[in-house]
């Protein structure tokens, strides 16, 4: 598929895909299932139910105000049922989908929508105001009226059907454009991966603001299947989430894999099992601990498919999967240790796959983004460029024995922070930016068993090293996303280089770990931790 | 549950032996998924099943134990 940038630099597709036609769209697929399943419940809301009928007609009525061709809509979200209509009205009026987290800083707000070039912003259902603190954010200088944004965009498979941000080394939220051919062809995969049917109830727990959110909510509502929304799936506590499970009887979680160890230490010092409801247990965003597999197996667990799962926002959702342990499982012939590696999964049946120069995992097929919205180069350099494309995941892989992939690092510097993909170089653009900061440095570091970032950052000449790291604290918070901001700041004299110049971040980390005063205590853990040090990454 | 309790189980989660009732988690390094060990402690050893806002306004030992005091009365 062939490619190029129009004047604003946005991408436009020249070509027609190589792939085969995906039928029906999305949007019909949900409508067939409103027909035919209208007084089943689609979506639960703190116990309260709402049938098929009742969804069509939020989705109906978002879409009718939208009207035809809305263009790129942002949505400042919400955990209720009203944000599910609007992705779903959106996509039924043809528009693109791009959701704005109203806790974000309210500068990180106003770069999203200037950079996903919005044409609107609404609110999907009522923003509680002064919740947390949170004001609306003005947009309307930055919207961009329609019609003056170049050329219509494709109708069918090829038109964008929503636009999420990834980690970018400028300090620019980086938009990826996702086509409705690409999304539709993966629900499709998705629902047979998890042999979803209208007997099912998914819980809603991720972050609205990221692609996993998709993958529980557009599945189960193409398969007449109930998704479940409770305030107490986020409470932080294991023992309230265990109990509304079992009273909504859920039958599936899709969990981040850093908080499903989390909930494993916690059935595992409880010695309690997950409510016999449940049948699927999908995990993804990050490497799976395989001490934690080894205690969940160890857990009256046996009835219950465990499947990780791996993607990019780049390529869809998912792209490999593979049964862990339950019924389904890969046949290990043994318990799982650990120390064994745990594989990401073998490709989908739409996926196409091949490890090319040192083991970098390249992905094709149906389910590739269009590319980075505005930024043409940064598309081909990891899209390629042609009618052959092919998606640079940066991840390094090796085949096992039976085809599965296993995860061998990442090729460049980009970090797992609770499940979320973070470049370094964008948080050290932002701490560079600050006036009293003449050079930052950027890295992973242990924490209990977690990875979190910690930032080396050299003074500028007269800056007022007292009140620095605090003040570059609140420079964060009022720029970046939480997992952004790093959960040390240590002011150093200088940063570690390679013999040609470049950065060293992980030298960096190794000369100064534990000199700081502040991080003494924490060292004697941390070189126990060592070994650990690289985390897995499995790109989502 | 006293604040030595939830001392010692902020000791054990963040593996760190210099903390004292005034210190604060989230400053420790300590994150949201982090925060359900110390949540799922609590709830053991008090029967107290708190949420991580609650975690949030109270984030010391001393204001944890004093929170958790508040909700078994």
């Amino acid at each position: 598929m062939a490619r190029s940038a129009d004047q604003q630099g946005r991408a436009v597709i020249l070509g027609t895909p190589g792939v085969g036609p995906v039928t029906p769209d999305l949007i019909d697929a949900f409508t067939q299932i409103v027909e035919s399943h209208a007084d089943r419940t689609a979506v639960v809301h703190n116990g309260r139910p709402l049938s098929y009928l009742q969804l069509d007609g939020l989705v109906q009525r978002a879409a009718l105000r939208l009207g035809a061709g809305p263009g790129v809509v942002g949505v400042r979200t919400s955990r209720s049922p009203g944000v599910v209509a609007e992705l779903l009205g959106v996509l039924a009026a043809g528009g693109t989908y791009c959701p704005v987290d109203p806790a974000f800083p309210a500068a990180r707000q106003r770069a999203m929508v200037a950079a996903a070039g919005c044409h609107l912003v609404i609110d999907a259902e009522t923003v509680p105001q002064g919740k947390s603190g949170v004001e609306p954010v003005d947009f309307t200088d930055l919207l961009t009226p329609r019609g003056t944004d170049g050329p219509d965009e494709p109708d069918g498979p090829q038109a964008p059907a929503y636009i999420l941000f990834t980690s970018g080394s400028t300090g620019d939220p980086k938009p990826v454009v996702t086509p409705r051919g690409a999304i539709t062809t993966v629900v499709g995969a998705l629902r047979e991966l998890f042999d979803l049917g209208p007997a099912d109830r998914v819980l809603q727990f991720a972050s609205l603001n990221w692609d996993t959110c998709f993958e529980e909510i557009l599945p189960t509502l193409t398969a007449g299947a109930a998704l479940v929304l409770d305030d107490e799936a986020h409470s932080g506590s294991f023992p309230r989430l265990l109990r509304m499970v079992e009273r909504e009887r859920i039958t599936v979680l899709d969990l981040p894999t850093a908080y499903w160890h989390e909930l494993v230490r916690h059935l595992t010092e409880d010695r309690a099992a997950l409510p016999p409801s449940v049948r699927l247990v999908v995990i993804g965003g990050e490497a799976a601990d395989p001490a934690r597999l080894a205690d969940w197996c160890a857990l009256a667990t046996g009835d219950v498919r465990l499947v990780n799962t791996y993607g990019s926002t780049e390529t869809t959702l998912i792209t490999h999967a593979v049964d862990l342990h339950g019924p389904r499982a890969l046949a290990l012939g043994r318990p799982w240790r650990p120390g064994d590696r745990v594989p990401i999964g073998l490709p989908l049946p739409h996926v196409l796959e091949r490890i090319g120069a040192e083991g970098e995992l390249m992905i094709g097929g149906p389910a590739l983004a269009l590319g980075y919205r505005g930024l043409p180069q940064a598309t081909e350099a990891r899209f390629g460029s042609g009618e052959d494309r092919w998606f640079r995941t940066g991840d390094r892989v090796e085949r096992a024995p039976g085809g599965v992939l296993l995860h061998r690092g990442r090729l460049d510097g980009e970090l797992k922070i609770r499940g979320i993909r973070v470049d370094p170089a964008e948080v050290e653009a932002h701490l560079t930016a600050h006036p009293q900061v003449a050079g930052a440095a950027v890295t992973g570091a242990r924490l209990a068993g977690r990875t979190t970032l910690v930032a080396y950052v050299v003074p500028a000449p007269g800056a007022d090293t007292a009140a620095l790291a605090a003040g570059l604290r609140r420079h964060l918070t009022a720029r970046v996303p939480g997992h952004l901001v790093p959960g040390r700041i240590a002011l150093v004299e200088r940063l570690a280089r390679t013999s040609s110049g470049k950065l060293d971040r992980a030298g960096t980390h190794r000369h100064y770990e534990g000199r700081t005063p502040e991080e003494t205590e924490l060292t004697q853990r941390r070189q126990g931790a060592a070994a650990a040090e690289e985390e897995g990454n499995d790109g989502r | 549950m006293g604040v030595d309790t939830v001392t010692a189980i902020f000791r054990r989660v963040l593996e760190t032996d210099g903390i004292t009732p005034h210190c604060d988690f989230f400053d420790l390094g300590g994150d949201s998924l982090i925060a359900t060990r110390v949540l799922s402690a609590v709830a053991r050893e008090s029967g107290v099943e708190l949420t991580f806002e609650d975690f949030l306004a109270a984030p010391t030992p001393e204001s944890l134990a004093a929170k958790v005091a508040g909700a078994a009365r």
